[in-house]
């Protein structure tokens, strides 16, 4: 029997999610709703009978307090109603504890033809409001057609007794499961069959892998399993594996390089072993904390002597940017199952998020599949339930505005572990699996969501993307997971774990196999959602929150007996062996059978052509501007630009304090609304030690040379770990690039040789900073596909590519954390200093930005001459000579003055004529001081006692004392060259333009 | 010396577990991390423990309400223990998710002495958002609440998407009547509120921050007290810690105003049944 529960909040009590949406029709699409309420449905497919039905609406979905709720439609009046629900087969998380909790209360138990779903409908109130207007709102507001579907009702059309009439949104396939054989009779046919079923095989790869199956000895040992072709299922295993997602074939690709105006004429042979691998594997030898890196699902430091950390980041883009919610919470809770699959696990103690996006005012002809606007809501939505329903703080973010992103938005997400060092006597940080082990599965069941999602985010949007594999994270389940696990971790009951993410169970028992050296997997054990999944489907799908572990099978019992404890579902789903063979089953019926070297059969690299054109040579110039004249004015408009503007609505919505370690916030300052340089979380308690961790994004100076993105980058993510009390000693990197296509083609790409040499000179930048300023990198990831071909106003579509970006995050281990310093000004009488030289470096800044320039003058870093000042400043902090300190980043001294004064609202004066200047790229004007972003910068505030101490440290380097803090008046007053005032703004003029973008906005 | 046994439960989304049972640690007891399902099965038993702590987190998500389902499965399993446990004098602290369930549960209020009735909520924000940010509460001095004793002003972060504390007029004005109201949000120097956007975070009734049952010894709030465990915990300690170094101190050598809480039930069980 089919029943809808239908709950609304009493009428006299604020519709929160009501009156959001009138808010949104108001300001997005000119809507007016005059009056708006929401109803929640819960529809019961099940044997209960009206009493036990009755039951659960009052005792389980009704609050008596602030609901009401029926059996039958609630009626609530509206001119129209718009009811929303998910497709089949969509991840319904309220659906799902809703069976628990009746489960629970009634004692009964849900057969498989029972289930729960919920959905929601929207009276809404409104004279003006058309059927046109009411499908705009559920199609571009409410619903998203890819997840969910919607139904529009007139009051005319209503019937009080059948209401939405919602169906139960389940699956039936309806399908006996199957595997094919496939025919590989030629490069054709196979190449046809890889595009029938969107293997996304690359071409050089295809040759390989028909000599492999057509190899006698192959031949001979597959027919002793009654195989001979090969089946669906191993090409779709082939095709994971050597997906660009999971074995970065362009970082391992052939590059040959050529330089246009030096005549550099070079063979990259794999960027990754020349610029990441090597550099790191050095310093890995040099650096006692660096325990486990490129390697495993995330890089491992030393915490202190007990315990180590862990950090990984990745990115969710491609799903985002069709289901922004549920790609992005996908993407945070499956970076969080990297920690959670690290050594022998270890638990998430804090994550960060990084969005780049398009204009969200874009009002041009360009249809991405969702507006910058709604994308955005939606991206910061998910990681908010997907954050804060992990008990992880997110303690650091950035939100990045530029038109690139249009084609492809960014959505960049980090995770952070903790684990002691060892377990049970043995290193935490090692893993392997061994014969006669068994395989388990834990966590979630397997449906058809996510397939083909790695071949999917390997290929740029276009119209024939499949959509079928946008999810929806399910933070509920991981956690009780994550619990679970680690007292497992703890009884020493796991010897090897890893997540189920890209790839599912083909990933994580094929890599996971070749440690033993082989395995045995019986399918049809695995739990599935729904019957009528194709073996080759159980194994590739990507439903989340799944973690595959090794256990002995001597610990089955008490594994399986906590797995109850803690409600989470586990499963036997085969065996490790040794057999050299990846050996796969259902209900004793092999279905692959492949040996566990079968990767490493000589498959070809790829290759790419890179050709640089020096920024000169491109013509590219600094642009003709005077001297402005009114340079408040200047100032808060460049104060009130999307990028340099407060973010503090995104940021509030995450919660940076659970777990009880926050030291220093992601908002510091007297109002706790300034962003912070770093972040720093004690991640255990009992410590007086604590983690850094900061991140940059600067793509811009892409738009002139991407080797300079990538050192200014790295250099910034420095300044601002050392700006809160880093370690220059111990300064892990994770650098995740997203780079639009580089594979030459003369119609459809044919910049790509220009962005396969960027690229590689982004990677020499990576390994020359890192070399420089002795920087492990500890995990790194690539997404290479960032581009989208958007409809335009005729019909046209048009390839819209992002900037070359590189989002690169790192960490250090502070000491004392009581040494720790914020950004904000503290004490009248104060000295304020800057050290550093600026030079003539403008180009692709904020202020050329602003009048829609590039110039040529992209900053450089002087590794150097800056490591020398930032082990300096490192001392002078922890001396305590420092009351503050911020590193000048984006926007330059101008707008990094204006956040000291804020954060510290007390009055700031400076001299320009006292700022460290270096001519060698040209004269400094008055705006070059304030707007230019070279790199190496701080803005440090001292006593004036501790200033003989503070210069004889920095003794002869680029330090000048070049103002003072006062509370005589809460200005931002700087004197120009010509020692003339040229700034006097209150901090409430500077408030007022940095919270006028997104101030209104919670 | 006997020691006073915190239980702070685990399980089902629930996070707020470590730095709770630290809380608990720091102020002197003994805190037990034990999942639910410990408690339900038997495997560990109500009345060996002094102090029962509902912390923070999403149990169940926190789909069909905060704390909805937790209250339901409690008093299903447990809710003759919880009764007992109240009875024997006990204290029961709610923190964010853990008030939500103890107000579903009916622990709270406890008006006319009916521990099950559900007569005040916590609902959504009427930001319309989930909010993180430090906030200033007032303690009612006049409060029977053990938890709060000698506490007048305290800071501590709120985070949370359903804060907003509600019930009838009638009910409000005995709360208030019969100081159940423990904590207020308020500005800096402890005047209430007044409802106003952000001192009062989610729009509750009278700035109610955390209220009492009459006898005092079951206390719930939103604001988590044990996420100021550890002086660099407040927002602004880097700048207290500059004035007090100029004034020739060392920051850090008081007891936290969250850890305080946590010592004052603590205490109290000391005083009672040792």
């Amino acid at each position: 029997m089919i029943s809808c529960i239908e709950i609304a909040l009493k009428k006299e009590l604020r519709d929160a999610e009501a009156s959001s949406l009138k808010k949104k029709a108001a300001s997005y699409f000119g809507i007016n709703i005059q009056e708006a309420r929401c109803i929640h449905i819960v529809t019961i497919e099940s044997d209960l009978d009206q009493g036990q039905l009755k039951i659960v609406k009052d005792e389980i979905f009704t609050n008596p307090v602030t609901q009401v709720s029926s059996l039958s439609p609630l009626d609530i009046g509206f001119d129209w109603c718009i009811w929303v629900g998910f497709r089949p087969g969509v991840k319904d998380n309220p659906g799902a504890t809703a069976v628990e909790a009746i489960e629970d209360h009634l004692g009964k138990s849900f057969g498989p033809d029972e289930g729960i779903y919920t959905s929601k409908r929207y009276c809404l109130k409104g004279d003006t409001l058309s059927r046109e207007d009411v499908e705009k709102l559920a199609s571009e507001l409410l619903s998203n057609s890819i997840i969910q579907q919607f139904k529009v009702f007139h009051i005319d059309d209503w019937d009080k007794n059948t209401g939405a009439k919602v169906k139960p949104a389940k699956v039936i396939l309806d399908h006996t499961p199957c595997f094919e054989i496939v025919s590989i009779d030629s490069d054709e046919q196979l190449a046809q069959i890889s595009d029938e079923r969107n293997l996304a095989l690359n071409p050089r790869d295809i040759p390989v892998i028909r000599e492999y199956f057509l190899d006698s000895t192959v031949l001979e040992s597959r027919k002793s399993q009654g195989l001979s072709k090969p089946t669906d299922l191993e090409l779709e295993y082939i095709s994971q594996a050597r997906s660009d997602h999971c074995n970065h074939n362009s970082f391992r690709g052939t590059f040959r390089y050529k330089d246009a105006s030096t005549n550099e004429d070079v063979i990259e042979k794999s960027l990754f072993k020349t610029y990441i691998q090597e550099p790191t594997l050095k310093l890995k030898e040099q650096k006692d904390w660096v325990v486990s890196v490129l390697w495993d699902n995330a890089g491992v430091g030393k915490f202190n002597d007990e315990t180590n950390y862990v950090v990984t980041g990745e990115t969710h883009n491609s799903p985002s940017n069709m289901e922004a919610y549920g790609g992005a919470i996908t993407g945070i809770v499956g970076v969080y199952r990297d920690p959670m699959g690290t050594g022998l696990g270890s638990k998430l103690f804090m994550g960060s998020f990084g969005y780049c996006v398009g204009d969200i005012n874009y009002d041009g002809p360009l249809k991405p599949p969702l507006h910058p606007r709604r994308l955005l809501d939606g991206v910061i939505e998910g990681v908010k339930d997907g954050g804060n329903k992990s008990g992880v703080p997110t303690t650091f973010g950035q939100t990045l505005f530029n038109p690139g992103y249009m084609g492809k938005s960014l959505v960049f997400v980090t995770a952070l572990g903790i684990m002691p060092n060892q377990v049970k006597g043995e290193p935490s940080h090692e893993k392997k699996t061994s014969p006669g082990e068994l395989i388990i599965m834990s966590g979630g069941r397997v449906g058809k969501d996510g397939i083909h999602g790695v071949t999917a985010s390997s290929e740029s949007y276009s119209e024939n993307t499949p959509a079928g594999h946008v999810q929806i994270g399910d933070p509920y389940t991981q956690k009780k997971m994550h619990d679970f696990l680690l007292i497992c971790r703890d009884e020493g009951l796991i010897p090897f774990i890893t997540d189920n993410g890209g790839g599912g169970l083909s990933s994580s028992i094929g890599e996971s196999a070749m440690i033993s050296n082989g395995c045995e997997v019986w399918l049809d054990k695995v739990p599935l959602k729904y019957e009528g999944l194709d073996m080759w489907e159980i194994w590739i799908s990507e439903s989340q929150e799944r973690m595959t572990i090794a256990v002995k099978p001597e610990d089955l019992d008490r594994f399986m007996e906590l797995s109850k404890e803690h409600e989470v579902e586990s499963t036997v789903i085969g065996e490790y062996t040794d057999t050299g063979k990846l050996h796969i089953k259902y209900k004793d019926e092999t279905c692959a059978y492949v040996d566990m070297d079968l990767l490493d059969k000589g498959f070809p690299s790829w290759e790419f052509d890179a050709v640089w054109l020096s920024p000169q040579t491109r013509g590219l110039i600094e642009p003709v501007i005077s001297s402005p004249v009114d340079f408040n004015q200047l100032l808060l408009s460049m104060l009130e630009r999307p990028n340099i503007a407060s973010k503090e609505w995104v940021i509030r919505q995450y919660d940076h304090e659970v777990q009880g370690g926050s030291v220093i916030k992601p908002l510091v300052g007297i109002n706790h609304n300034v962003p912070s340089d770093a972040c720093v979380t004690r991640p255990v308690l009992s410590s007086s030690k604590g983690l850094a961790f900061s991140q940059s994004l600067l793509p811009w100076y892409s738009k002139i040379d991407a080797y300079h993105m990538m050192a200014c980058t790295i250099d910034e993510a420095v300044r601002k770990l050392i700006s809160v009390g880093g370690n220059f000693d111990h300064i892990g990197g994770l650098d995740n690039f997203c780079w639009p296509n580089i594979q030459h083609d003369p119609k459809k790409n044919p910049d790509g040789t220009f962005k396969a040499a960027q690229l590689v000179r982004a990677c020499r930048a990576l390994k020359d900073t890192c070399e420089k300023y002795e920087i492990p990198l500890l995990s790194g990831k690539d997404s290479m596909y960032v581009d989208g071909h958007l409809e335009g106003e005729f019909g046209e579509r048009i390839k819209v590519s992002a900037l070359e970006t590189v989002q690169f995050s790192a960490t250090s281990v502070i000491d004392d954390i009581s040494k720790c310093i914020s950004m904000d000004p503290k004490v009248a009488g104060d000295l304020v200093y800057v050290l550093g030289e600026t030079a003539n470096e403008l180009g692709a800044s904020e202020y050329y930005d602003a009048f829609e320039k590039t110039g040529l003058n992209v900053p450089h870093v002087d590794f150097d001459k800056f490591k020398r000042v930032y082990s300096t400043l490192q001392k002078a902090i922890e001396n305590e000579l420092v009351a503050s300190c911020h590193a000048v980043s984006r926007g330059g001294l101008g707008v990094h003055l204006s956040y000291m004064t804020m954060a510290g609202g007390l009055g700031l004066e400076v001299n320009l004529t006292d700022f460290p200047i270096d001519k060698s790229r040209g004269e400094l004007l008055n705006e070059t001081l304030l707007y230019s972003e070279s790199a190496g910068r701080f803005i440090v505030t001292l006593s004036a006692e501790n200033r003989p101490g503070f210069e004889k440290l920095f003794n002869g380097m680029a330090v000048s004392c070049v103002g003072v803090i006062t509370d005589q008046h809460e200005n931002l007053k700087i004197n120009g060259l010509d020692k003339e005032a040229l700034v006097n703004l209150s901090t409430v003029q500077l408030n007022e333009a940095f919270n006028k973008t997104f101030g209104d906005m919670i | 010396m006997k020691k006073v046994n915190a239980l702070i439960l685990t399980g089902f989304g629930l996070n707020c577990d470590d730095e709770t049972a630290h809380a608990f640690e720091l102020a002197g007891a003994i805190a037990h991390k034990e999942h639910i399902n410990a408690l339900i099965s038997g495997k560990i038993k109500l009345e060996d423990f002094h102090i029962l702590a509902l912390g923070g987190g999403f149990s169940w998500g926190d789909d069909h309400g905060g704390g909805v389902i937790q209250a339901v499965k409690m008093k299903n399993h447990i809710g003759a223990d919880l009764l007992s446990f109240v009875d024997q004098g006990k204290l029961i602290i709610g923190i964010c998710n853990g008030f939500q369930a103890l107000v579903n549960l009916g622990l709270l209020p406890g008006l006319d002495n009916d521990y099950t009735k559900r007569s005040v909520s916590v609902t959504y924000n009427d930001c319309g958002n989930f909010r993180d940010q430090w906030v200033h509460v007032a303690a009612n001095v006049k409060s029977p609440c053990v938890f709060t004793k000698d506490i007048s002003i305290a800071d501590y972060p709120v985070r949370h998407g359903e804060g907003k504390f509600i019930a009838d007029l009638s009910v409000i004005n005995t709360l208030v009547a019969n100081h159940q109201v423990v904590f207020q949000y308020a500005d800096n120097k402890g005047n209430p509120a007044k409802g106003e956007f952000p001192l009062n975070p989610n729009g509750s009734i009278e700035d109610i921050a955390g209220i009492c049952d009459p006898t005092g010894r079951i206390f719930g709030l939103m604001p988590h007290p044990e996420a100021f465990n550890h002086f660099t915990n407040h927002p602004d300690w880097t700048r207290e810690t500059q004035l007090l170094k100029r004034q020739g101190k060392t920051p850090g050598q008081e007891m936290t105003i969250g850890i305080q809480l946590f010592k004052n039930g603590v205490d109290y069980i000391k005083d009672a049944f040792f």
